[in-house]
């Protein structure tokens, strides 16, 4: 399978404000792959040398193998890409948006964006500008939609919607890449809206990759374990079994990738009795959370 | 494509062209309903010599007219364009970013252009009315430096809101309106003859500057 996208060694800096350093990821083709990170860790700066709105100051993405720097037109034309807020061009009316992007794509599909639009409470004579949240977002698919492209980028999908425009979102897009073997790459700050999407995650913290695979995967070899302790004032801190700890008095949440023999054993090995010690099952939040830490 | 592009600048602009050309319009059948008046009740002796000798400019509110147009069809225009960093849709199309850049410049400078042609149109013909060929070409020549000057304002003020960062907005407007104030020296009637075709010129070379400000947006 090629790569859709393949970023090698991607390091940027503000100034001297290190965002990321020595990136390395790619997105195969036919798969969906979600970013998460906490706030600041570099997301953004990502999907902006991803279009070509930003360049690294070291290190290189490819999209269909050219440099994302200087994309030919027809590689652009294979290309979805909704900015963050679902921003368009909100002077214009439905009809005017399908009329004017129509005559950009040489596989526009009418039939998708109306079929989308039909579906809000919209006059083909409505501007952009005057819609919900919602209704913009909805427009803004069926524009990408009817554009049939290769490669969907996906800034932050989710925000301003309401729960039910997300969850419209988030199945009309899946039902979509799937059926017609898209590849996604997107992120977004509401991590249900992503597990129910994405087929990978890639989770970057302060310059790392932390995790790259399969949601699947992530959520069966990422673990949590709740216990209380007898005695508040132990330490556990063994770096290469434990990821992250956290302790509120005697009740602790631990999260390892190791198997809950070798944590008893390592617990065991410190003289601590854990108290009602139980493997906790995790969505994809938590094990974020847990990965990422809480603060 | 490039019809398309052509689409979404007519969208965005067409009630501030039409306001401009209309504006345009008014002020120049004002100027010669003032003129006709002013024979009417001054005499031609007398209006004739105030022209003649007095370098009187009975059309001078004329004068910031097409500065005023170009302003407004480059924010008509481009300000869209920066608010939500929407140009970013612009060049995401699968077209160039600077073809992308030049076919919205070349829709504004097209449309000031045609406002251009129209003005100086009645003018020439609305002068003829009353005066013979030599002199109406005399105020073609004085208000050409002002009508060069809405294009040169419409990529200025282009080149400005597309500029990424506010430091270099104010240095650009600093530079551009020393630049603009060449078109308004106090000069004679047709007395920018010579310097007509290096300003407009310059004014055609400025519609690519906005070149420079996309660049400096894409890439950071």
């Amino acid at each position: 399978m090629n790569n859709a996208i393949e970023c090698n060694n991607l390091t940027h800096y503000y100034g001297s404000k290190r965002i990321v350093e020595n990136l390395n990821f790619q997105v195969k083709e036919g798969t969906i792959l979600g970013l998460l990170g906490k706030n600041g860790t570099g997301k953004t700066t990502v999907f902006n040398i991803l279009n070509g709105f930003l360049r690294p100051t070291d290190g290189k993405c490819l999209i269909f193998g050219e440099d994302t720097q200087c994309l030919s037109p027809a590689t652009k034309s294979r290309i979805g890409f909704l900015i963050e807020g679902h921003v368009q061009y909100s002077f214009m009316n439905v009809k005017q948006i399908e009329k004017f992007y129509s005559g950009f794509y040489p596989k526009w599909k009418p039939g998708s964006f109306w079929e989308i639009v039909k579906k809000l409470d919209v006059s083909k004579n409505q501007k952009i500008s005057t819609m919900s949240w919602g209704q913009r977002s909805q427009v803004a698919l069926g524009i990408i939609l009817a554009q049939d492209p290769d490669l969907l980028i996906l800034d932050d999908f989710s925000m301003g919607l309401d729960p039910g425009y997300r969850r419209l979102f988030v199945d009309h897009l899946r039902e979509y890449a799937k059926s017609e073997n898209k590849t996604i790459f997107t992120t977004s700050h509401i991590i249900q809206d992503m597990e129910r999407l994405i087929d990978d995650v890639l989770i970057i913290d302060f310059n790392k990759v932390m995790v790259q695979s399969s949601v699947s995967d992530f959520l069966s070899n990422f673990k949590r374990f709740d216990f209380e302790l007898e005695n508040d004032d132990v330490e556990l801190d063994n770096e290469t079994l434990i990821v992250n700890i956290e302790k509120v008095r005697n009740k602790v949440e631990l999260y390892t990738y190791s198997s809950e023999r070798d944590i008893r054993n390592y617990l065991a090995e410190r003289s601590v009795t854990p108290i009602n010690f139980s493997q906790v099952t995790m969505n994809l939040e938590d094990a974020f959370i847990g990965l990422t830490r809480k603060y | 494509m490039l019809l398309s592009v052509f689409y979404k600048e007519w969208l965005k602009t067409r009630w501030f062209v039409i306001l401009y050309t209309a504006m345009g319009i008014v002020a120049i059948g004002y100027i010669f309903m003032a003129l006709k008046h002013s024979f009417n009740f001054s005499g031609t002796r007398s209006i004739w010599s105030t022209i003649l000798f007095q370098g009187n400019q009975f059309y001078k509110i004329f004068k910031f007219i097409p500065l005023a147009g170009g302003i407004i069809v480059a924010i008509a225009q481009y300000l869209p364009e920066a608010n939500d960093k929407r140009i970013k849709l612009t060049f995401h199309l699968p077209l160039g970013e600077n073809k992308a850049l030049m076919v919205m410049q070349a829709f504004g400078a097209l449309s000031l252009l045609v406002a251009f042609f129209v003005f100086l149109g009645l003018i020439y013909f609305l002068g003829l009315i009353y005066f013979p060929v030599q002199m109406v070409w005399d105020i073609v020549l004085t208000v050409l430096p002002w009508s060069v000057s809405g294009l040169s304002a419409y990529s200025i003020v282009s080149f400005i809101i597309l500029e990424p960062r506010w430091p270099f907005r104010f240095l650009y407007s600093i530079v551009g309106g020393l630049f603009l104030s060449f078109h308004f020296v106090h000069a004679g009637t047709a007395c920018y003859g010579p310097a007509l075709s290096g300003l407009f010129l310059m004014s055609l070379l400025l519609i690519t500057a906005p070149l420079s400000s996309g660049y400096r947006f894409r890439k950071g």
